[in-house]
């Protein structure tokens, strides 16, 4: 059981090297790019302007603010989904390091789950300009927004444990998660209003840890809804929950990885 | 000066390889639907391995291809837990990196420096402290701001080497990379190495060359198949190496 536990305060001891990981990820990923970081605050809004252009019409009479809804959608989603799958070869891609020096495994895909966090904070940037834009008042609930970027950091980091160790011993993980994360997509209401769902698959999208931080986000932001609460619970519940099975699953068999990379 | 700083004793490590490793998990629910459990065949690369090595001894590791040289580092730089037997090793570790692991091409020098000295769990006040010394001793003044990718490998490697090198390890491991850089840099880096004998840092080096082993071991342990075949100084060890050979 205590052996479980050893990884973290390392975790703590390497946090310089967790810095300069997320400061690499993000430096490396937009250096050749004439805009650079601020592709990550255009990107969403081209987003969000293609995703109005095919949807508005359709969505228009049943979700008030159809902009705000998708761009608040596409970016949580984001993070999430660009998170896990770059943590997914964190281990297999720095295999000529953990080859060689002592380290705690795990600073890898948590450095990448915190660099989709910084990639996130970015892009709020947009949404508050689309905000003021369309004149939407912010919610009194925005205090909950910490409590969600808490929440999605751990179940992010939870779900790349898994993944991350899991490619290293099936090299296949990387399509079948590629897939998983396509259904997940349509299994959330990115851009599509919760009330169009049937009500035979109200069950499919409650069973869905993105669908309780995808309200959170929302009602934190601008939505009145009576569930913020039961969202909070559900939405805790799953994060701790996947970062405690991430964690152990990791733990079990994190002595083994090095055999295989 | 007769204290240990790595002692190694009767260490194992075994690897599974399977007959038929299954690669996906479509081989691998094949396997196990058709009832078949994986067939695996245990190879051990190391076999009972003593070594103990006091601090400020350098050690050079010998052997042919497939020996377990390696594994052996593997297991003192803590990286791999042997499958059976005893590893302590006290102080800092450091390992020479070479390009590709703690190096990105597209960062700067500096940049690197920093990566690879918090790789080794500084913090970052002790590698601003650092930072001359490692720059001067590479020679790299006016490229330290240029990114690595513009860099000749034997740039690369001489700061490899100096960020090594320059964070004070109490155990430096060397694993076949002196042979890079120019004949002036490869007589510094010697000399740096001879120094740190004084200063009471162990050397482990795995080298193919037989020469910078004499010049720089005090011992050499000579692997065969696993097995520790013979252990001694420099000389004797060395003969017996290239009557296996002959």
């Amino acid at each position: 059981m205590i052996s479980f536990l050893t990884e973290i305060p390392e975790i703590l001891r390497y946090k310089e090297l967790l810095r300069n990981l997320v400061v690499r990820d993000i430096k490396v990923r937009y250096k050749r790019s004439v805009l650079g970081i601020f592709w990550v605050m255009l990107h969403p809004l081209l987003m969000m302007i293609v995703l109005n252009m095919v949807f508005s019409e359709i969505f228009n009479v049943t979700t008030k603010n159809y902009s705000v809804y998708v761009l608040s959608g596409f970016i949580l989603w984001n993070f999430f989904s660009q998170s896990t799958s770059s943590a997914l070869s964190s281990f297999t891609s720095n295999r000529s390091l953990i080859n060689k020096v002592h380290l705690p495994k795990s600073i890898f895909p948590l450095s990448v789950v915190l660099s989709g966090l910084i990639h996130f904070v970015f892009s709020l940037v947009p949404l508050f300009v689309i905000f003021i834009i369309s004149g939407t008042p912010l919610s009194a609930k925005i205090f909950v927004l910490p409590l969600l970027i808490g929440m999605v950091i751990l179940f992010s980091f939870g779900v790349s444990l898994i993944i991350a160790t899991l490619t290293v011993f099936f090299h296949d993980t990387r399509y079948i998660y590629d897939v998983l994360l396509i259904a997940l997509m349509y299994a959330t209401p990115i851009f599509y209003p919760e009330s169009i769902v049937p009500q035979k698959y109200a069950l499919v999208l409650h069973l869905n840890p993105l669908f309780y931080f995808m309200d959170i986000f929302r009602m934190a932001l601008y939505l009145d809804g009576p569930h913020l609460f039961r969202s909070l619970l559900y939405g805790g519940l799953f994060s701790v929950g996947a970062f405690v099975i991430g964690w152990f699953f990791y733990n079990l068999y994190k002595e083994r990885i090095i055999y295989y990379l | 000066m007769n204290k240990l700083s790595v002692d190694i004793s009767e260490v194992f490590v075994k690897y599974r390889l399977a007959r038929e490793k299954p690669k996906t998990f479509q081989e691998y629910f094949i396997h196990r639907v058709k009832g078949k459990s994986i067939a695996y065949e245990d190879f051990w690369a190391l076999k009972g391995i003593n070594l103990q090595v006091r601090k400020g001894e350098s050690v050079g590791i010998i052997g042919h291809n497939g020996a377990g040289k390696s594994t052996l580092l593997k297991v003192i730089a803590g990286v791999m837990k042997p499958t059976q037997g005893n590893i302590t090793a006290c102080g800092l570790i450091a390992p020479l990196i070479e390009l590709g692991a703690g190096f990105d091409p597209e960062l700067t020098g500096k940049e690197n420096i920093n990566l690879n000295a918090s790789i080794l769990g500084f913090s970052r006040k002790e590698i601003d402290s650092k930072f001359n010394a490692i720059v001067e001793f590479a020679e790299l003044h006016e490229f330290i701001h240029c990114p690595l990718k513009s860099y000749s490998s034997g740039m690369v490697s001489r700061l490899g080497f100096s960020i090594a090198t320059e964070v004070n390890p109490d155990i430096l491991i060397v694993d076949e990379v002196l042979a890079v850089g120019d004949e002036m840099f490869k007589r510094k880096s010697k000399d740096r190495i001879l120094g740190f004998k004084e200063k009471g840092v162990s050397i482990l080096l795995v080298s193919h060359s037989m020469e910078d082993v004499q010049t720089l071991c005090d011992n050499i342990l000579l692997l065969d198949h696993g097995t520790a075949k013979m252990y001694g100084d420099s000389e004797t060890v060395i003969d017996e190496y290239l009557k296996m050979n002959a």
